[in-house]
């Protein structure tokens, strides 16, 4: 269940970020990321490139390398999960990824604490 | 004795024997603080050159080697201490002090060693030290963890040893200098720095252990082992071609494993991974440009790699788990550890003014200039991938995404102090990164910041995070769930033992068979002589007669074989 916390009680920086979590903040930051990167490929025209290799001609090659791979590779690992994804305990008790994190080792304080 | 005839490692292990005797408090703290910035200190003034000329069993045995490549390691894995320890400042628990002190130092010992033996003895001392960052998390998992990544570690020098011992053979010196692989010799050397540096197949143990180190532990763990192994690749193997490739794969592989991890400090281990594969490809080309961008970036990656470990780990601290699923919208009372984190993410995806491109882009031009422009995709490709998981993840899962519900205090002074003063490096290196460039070991005559290098960086970057974005609104992205997965690890922690189990238990039960079945036929045989010959039996009858007819018989064979012979 989330809390409800007071934003009086957080500190200038986190109320500063809490515009993140106000209704259409994430769609207004999509639509600045979305025309950064169309300026950022526009801009290549507009100096010469200096070019290594022969594929960086291609205009907007890092752009669209950038865009496919990544969702190639989110696919890809999807995948890749179906096949190898193991319950927590699959190893247990000889691992860690069951147990719990020793307490006396933390200091679990709640914000308003 | 001259200041630079001491070893530096000799401070580390001195002073590791003194922090047991120092109070527990933040006196014995400050000490283990003060130990790398005086070892910093005494490295920045050596001079080039061989000290600490020692003859053992004799062997003549180099203690320090001082030249440009070892200096930039000694001095990294110093300023490495001095954030852990720092970092460590609520720590009160005496193995982990005396672990930490012991273990940089024989990594700088093993940076400074001239020659091979002197590398074996502080190879195995990082082995033996870092385990107890390990076991000192006291739980059965633990200590399991602990036995393997031991066992794997020590493994590897004995490996170098046998290589050692070979090469010694063949050549008559154990000098450490480049090799060029050939003989068995070398190929047992370069196996055992393969182990240490997890080369794909040979990596598992890096992403066993890490997560299972406790919080502290695991930030001191993330820069000293692996890096090592970088800086003897760098000095025993430079230009050994096929290092490029094992190095393409290394970045390659963990990418895909790190996007579905849940554990966030896993997660970390495999982009750890994929980073040393950029460094392994430097190493693999071996120009001067290239084996630059391997120290630049070993430097700068101990640095955004612990920045990364600790803000994981100050979640932890708070919340008792790294795990992604459990985590989520930690910003609102978090805020300086989500910054912190933001800067470490940007720096390992390697934005412009972060410290990650400074350094990266050495290795990329290297190998697009040199002609490996397969290994230059594999390499922009992983520079993807990196964002992906290290870059987006970490700080998306653990900071914003859905409201986990927890609002957990600020990390401790102690710790965003070291955060932000790692977070700070991060910037000043991407932004001045002429400090570090002069400190490599070749001159630099490289500008990371032109418009078409930083343009296409900028694309790469951010295009890749349209696509989170566009995979996120979309749900195709894979979401956060508790479980593990299986990597190549299985095979030693199900398979081999499941196969010995099996063998074990057709032994046991062809064992068991022949066993009752020679004492039921011994038994059977028993009994028949005892009613035959028991007092019950027919012989019995006769038993005076019956026995010396018997015994006569016996005499008579006796004698009829001794005259044969």
């Amino acid at each position: 269940m989330a809390k409800q916390t007071d934003p009086e009680t957080l500190s200038w920086i986190s109320r500063k970020l809490l515009w993140v979590d106000k209704p259409g903040s994430a769609d207004k930051l999509f639509k600045i990321l979305a025309v950064v990167c169309a300026l950022l490929f526009l801009s290549e025209f507009t100096f010469h490139k200096h070019v290594i290799v022969a594929v960086e001609n291609i205009p907007g090659f890092y752009g669209i390398f950038g865009f496919v791979m990544f969702t190639a590779l989110i696919l890809v690992a999807k995948m890749l999960r179906t096949i190898i994804k193991r319950p927590e305990d699959y190893y247990a008790p000889k691992a860690i990824d069951s147990e719990e994190y020793p307490q006396a080792d933390t200091e679990r304080l709640d914000h308003d604490a | 004795m001259m200041p630079e005839q001491f070893p530096i490692a000799f401070l580390f292990i001195i002073a590791g024997l003194i922090v047991a005797f120092i109070p527990q408090g933040r006196g014995r703290v400050s000490f283990t603080m003060l130990v790398p910035i005086f070892a910093a200190w005494m490295i920045w003034n050596l001079q080039p050159g061989v000290y600490g000329q020692v003859e053992f069993f004799g062997l003549p045995m180099e203690m320090m080697r001082v030249d440009k490549l070892s200096t930039i390691f000694g001095l990294v894995f110093c300023l490495a201490s001095f954030i852990g320890n720092l970092y460590a400042w609520h720590v009160r628990d005496t193995v982990q002090q005396v672990a930490a002190l012991l273990y940089a130092g024989s990594a700088i010992g093993a940076v400074f060693a001239g020659d091979l033996v002197t590398l074996f003895i502080y190879w195995e001392g990082t082995a033996l030290a870092s385990v107890f960052l390990i076991w000192a998390r006291r739980t059965e998992g633990a200590y399991y963890t602990g036995l393997r990544y031991l066992i794997i570690q020590v493994g590897s020098g004995v490996i170098l040893l046998a290589g050692i011992v070979l090469l010694h053979g063949e050549t008559g010196s154990i000098t450490f200098e480049k090799m060029t692989l050939g003989s068995l010799a070398t190929w047992l050397i370069f196996l055992a720095f393969g182990i240490k540096c997890a080369f794909p197949l040979l990596h598992n143990w890096l992403q066993d252990s890490y997560p299972a180190a406790t919080i502290t532990g695991t930030v001191i763990l993330s820069a000293f082992t692996t890096k090592l192994a970088v800086y003897a690749l760098a000095r025993g193997f430079p230009g050994t071609e096929i290092l490029i490739y094992i190095g393409a794969v290394m970045t390659l592989f963990p990418i895909f494993f790190a996007e579905i991890e849940n554990d966030l400090r896993r997660v970390l281990a495999y982009s750890l991974n994929n980073q040393l594969g950029f460094m392994v490809v430097g190493i693999g080309i071996g120009t001067e440009l290239s084996l630059n961008g391997t120290a630049a970036h070993a430097f700068a990656h101990i640095l955004y790699k612990g920045l990364l470990f600790m803000s994981v780990g100050a979640v932890m601290y708070r919340t008792g788990t790294s795990k992604a699923s459990e985590l989520g919208g930690l910003y609102r009372t978090m805020p300086i550890t989500a910054i912190c984190c933001l800067v470490g993410a940007a720096s390992i995806s390697a934005f412009p003014l972060f410290s990650g491109f400074v350094s990266k882009s050495l290795i990329l031009d290297a190998s697009a200039s040199n002609g490996y422009t397969l290994v230059w995709i594999a390499l922009v490709f992983a520079s993807a991938g990196v964002l992906s998981h290290s870059g987006i993840k970490i700080p998306f899962f653990a900071f914003f995404a859905h409201d986990s519900g927890k609002r957990p205090k600020e990390a401790p002074t102690h710790m965003l102090i070291a955060m932000v003063f790692t977070a700070f490096l991060c910037i000043f290196i991407g932004v001045f990164p002429e400090p570090l460039y002069a400190l490599l070991p070749y001159p630099v005559d490289f500008q990371p910041y032109t418009t078409s290098h930083v343009v296409g960086q900028l694309q790469l970057l951010l295009f890749a995070l349209l696509a989170f974005c566009v995979l996120m609104r979309t749900g195709i992205h894979p979401p956060e769930i508790r479980a593990i997965n299986l990597d190549s690890d299985w095979t030693y922690r199900k398979f081999a033992p499941m196969v010995i189990t099996k063998i074990a238990a057709v032994f046991s039960s062809v064992w068991t068979y022949q066993t009752t079945f020679w004492l039921g036929t011994f038994d059977r045989i028993v009994e028949g002589f005892y009613h035959s010959h028991g007092p019950e039996g027919r012989i019995a009858r006769v038993w005076p007669t019956g026995a010396m007819v018997l015994w006569i018989a016996i005499l008579l064979a006796g004698t009829l074989l001794v005259s044969f012979y």
